[in-house]
């Protein structure tokens, strides 16, 4: 099917003149009907929509410059948020939050720049007007985001009522994970917390993204799961723990609890298997350098000592291998800056994405980059570089595109080409701005890297000490180990 | 590409881009003066990446008004009709049975057609007179059948900008996927 619209006039826009009167004035008769106008707004519209999702900035702010139409308002505001003028941007959100209209999707937007500048209480009425007026994800997002506000504020309750109007799905779910912590951290019973995780749980069984719902159910398995052996309640511990998928950043940890209660219920032989699965994954992760010292707890427990002393000194070959490898990446960073250390090269020993599955989670280094992730100032941290290193880029790659352009049309001017000499004056001047904004980069690469650096450097820091404190940990093992047997042998060797 | 110019054409577009290098001048240099004003570093990250896109942007503008002049410059646009029945796997394009345009979807740009967004797929030159658009579409249907579609469409080039957006529908039951084609001049 061919449908054919107007005339373009002027560069960039494409404006519209009928495809037959008689057929143009029945459409205009009809009520509702999409305007000719229209149809050109949300072709520009959606182009300024897609660049902005797909992270085109460039595009979306050349789009968003001729933008008209009823969108034109909120994705102009978007664009200025997304392309670095926030301000702007917040005062465009809440003028149209607060206009007559009361865009939801605004007071959104309005609301999360508010949390992101470290305003929880003023995005607070921006959420609740979302709660109110919105619908869909943006809306349960709004309930999330104000039964955080009253579970800080210590209103379990009100949060429990908030929560109790969302609909299932990822952010209820997260709500109740929340608010099972605070049980668990506040009752001497894990059993409201139990019966939130259980809730949570449940929620986050109706969440439609496969990838943050097994990510998240994960978690809620593990915490129930812990919960569980706290209370000693080993059977509901083994029954949470081991639907915990094997593949996930916090497998080992279940893993290990998952041993600790077998070990408890007597099985130690299962025990030993679920601690020498944790003991596959990088020991960067929660629960892996514990399952290599439960692996000779375990022997110890099942009577096989000697097995035991091999188990724990395995595990201080491994501990002690491991603060080398965290000395040598620490001095990595100390050379090249954490994030070529840790990031860009996190990736690199990867042979080619599709061949990337299970196998990611076991490199060390992609390890400690998502152990060291888990960090909310760390994240912000290796965003800051990671978008100038984006700026960075694609300045260069202009820098190379207009000097190419400038020494063509130079020479097309020698062959007489009217006006072409100002044109290369200009590019010559936009090439100089562009160097200006290079070395302007360069300074806040160098301070953001400073930034990032220090935050990696205390991570591994403490990476180092924890492995330390495992290490000494397996030689007291061993030393009781060995004490143990010398005691045994004593009435042996008695006359 | 086959680009057609003429030296009066040429002199508008060079007064276009001098008026597009000169505003973009004005929005820059401003700019980068007052970095000091903040001394937040994302707060001057912000302001030098606002900086930055502005400037991009004004790239952008002026390497496509050189490269595609009005006269003979076509786009194609790529536009989802029904949004949750069809997850787009890729594209190839081809003018006069040349390819001149093909992309892989990532899931986020997947996403970001669903969302109501408009892909701009290809921007090139062509000459007045009969050309021949053809599209193959590989896509997952909504009740996960792998589909790959072509369809063409003949079109008349004539002075001026062209516009045509290709909006892919699946419509239940069948999901059987339809490119329709709609032409913008």
């Amino acid at each position: 099917m061919i449908r054919q619209h107007g005339q373009c006039a002027r560069p960039g826009r494409f404006r519209h003149r009928g495809i037959g009167r008689r057929l143009l004035v029945l459409v205009m008769l009809l009520p509702g009907f999409a305007s000719a106008e229209s149809d050109l707004d949300r072709l520009h519209a959606g182009i300024v929509r897609y660049a902005l999702d797909t992270g085109d900035l460039p595009r979306a702010v050349l789009m968003a410059r001729t933008l008209t139409g009823d969108d034109a308002a909120f994705l102009r505001a978007r664009v200025a948020y997304a392309s670095g003028r926030r301000a702007l941007a917040i005062q465009s959100f809440a003028s149209l939050a607060s206009g007559p209209q009361a865009q939801p999707r605004a007071a959104l937007l309005l609301a999360r720049a508010r949390v992101a500048q470290g305003h929880p209480d003023a995005a607070l009425p921006w959420f609740r007007q979302v709660a109110a007026r919105g619908f869909g994800s943006a809306r349960q997002e709004a309930l999330y985001a104000i039964a955080t506000q009253q579970r800080l504020a210590g209103d379990s309750e009100a949060a429990g009522r908030t929560l109790a109007a969302m609909e299932p799905g990822y952010w209820s779910a997260l709500g109740y994970q929340n608010l099972a912590t605070d049980y668990a951290n506040n009752d001497h019973s894990s059993a409201r917390a139990l019966v939130a995780l259980r809730v949570a749980l449940a929620m986050v069984g109706a969440e439609t993204d496969p990838s943050r719902a097994r990510d998240l159910r994960d978690r809620l398995l593990l915490q129930a799961g812990y919960l569980s052996y706290r209370s000693n309640d080993f059977d509901k511990a083994v029954g949470f723990l081991s639907k915990v998928s094997l593949e996930g950043p916090v497998t080992p940890e279940a893993l290990y609890f998952h041993g600790l209660a077998l070990s408890a219920q007597g099985n130690q032989r299962a025990a030993l298997q679920s601690w020498h699965r944790a003991k596959k994954f990088p020991l960067a992760y929660p629960g892996a350098s514990d399952a290599w010292l439960g692996t000779g707890r375990g022997y110890d427990l099942a009577g096989y000592l000697g097995q035991a002393g091999e188990a724990y000194l395995a595990a201080n070959a491994a501990f002690e291998s491991e603060q080398v490898t965290l000395r040598k990446l620490t001095d990595t960073v100390r050379a090249q800056g954490a994030y070529e250390a840790l990031v860009a090269n996190a990736g690199a020993s990867e042979g080619a994405w599709f061949l990337s599955g299970s196998g990611t989670l076991r490199q060390p280094r992609q390890a400690y980059l998502m152990a060291f992730l888990e960090d909310a100032g760390a994240q912000a941290a290796v965003a800051r570089l990671a978008t100038l290193v984006g700026l960075e880029a694609r300045v260069s790659r202009e820098r190379q595109d207009l000097g190419v352009l400038a020494a063509e049309l130079r020479r097309a001017g020698r062959s007489g080409a009217p006006g072409l000499d100002r044109v290369t004056q200009a590019l010559t001047r936009h090439s100089a701005l562009l160097e200006d904004m290079t070395s302007a980069l360069g300074a806040l690469q160098k301070a953001s890297g400073a930034e990032l650096d220090r935050l990696a450097l205390a991570f591994l820091g403490e990476q180092d000490r924890r492995m330390k404190v495992a290490s000494d940990k397996t030689e007291q093992q061993i030393a009781h180990l060995y004490d143990y047997l010398a005691l045994q042998a004593l009435p042996e060797q008695a006359p | 590409m086959s680009g057609v110019k003429s030296p009066q054409g040429t002199s508008r577009i060079v007064q276009f881009v001098v008026g597009l290098i000169w505003l973009a001048g004005l929005m820059v240099a401003p700019a980068s003066a007052c970095f000091a004003a903040d001394t937040s570093l994302d707060a001057r990250i912000q302001q030098l990446s606002a900086s930055i896109n502005e400037h991009s942007a004004d790239v952008l503008g002026l390497q496509e008004a050189l490269q595609y002049p009005v006269n003979t410059r076509v786009t194609v646009f790529l536009s989802l009709e029904t949004r949750d029945t069809l997850s787009l796997d890729s594209i190839e394009l081809f003018l006069n049975d040349r390819p001149v345009a093909s992309h892989l979807y990532t899931p986020r740009e997947r996403d970001a057609l669903a969302a109501g967004g408009v892909q701009q797929l290809y921007m090139g030159n062509l000459a007045s007179g009969g050309q021949t658009l053809r599209a193959v579409i590989t896509a997952r249907s909504a009740d996960k059948d792998f589909v790959r579609r072509e369809s063409s469409l003949n079109f008349t080039k004539q002075a001026g900008e062209l516009g045509l957006e290709l909006k892919l529908s699946a419509r239940a039951p069948a999901f059987e996927p339809r490119i329709d084609f709609v032409q913008w001049k």
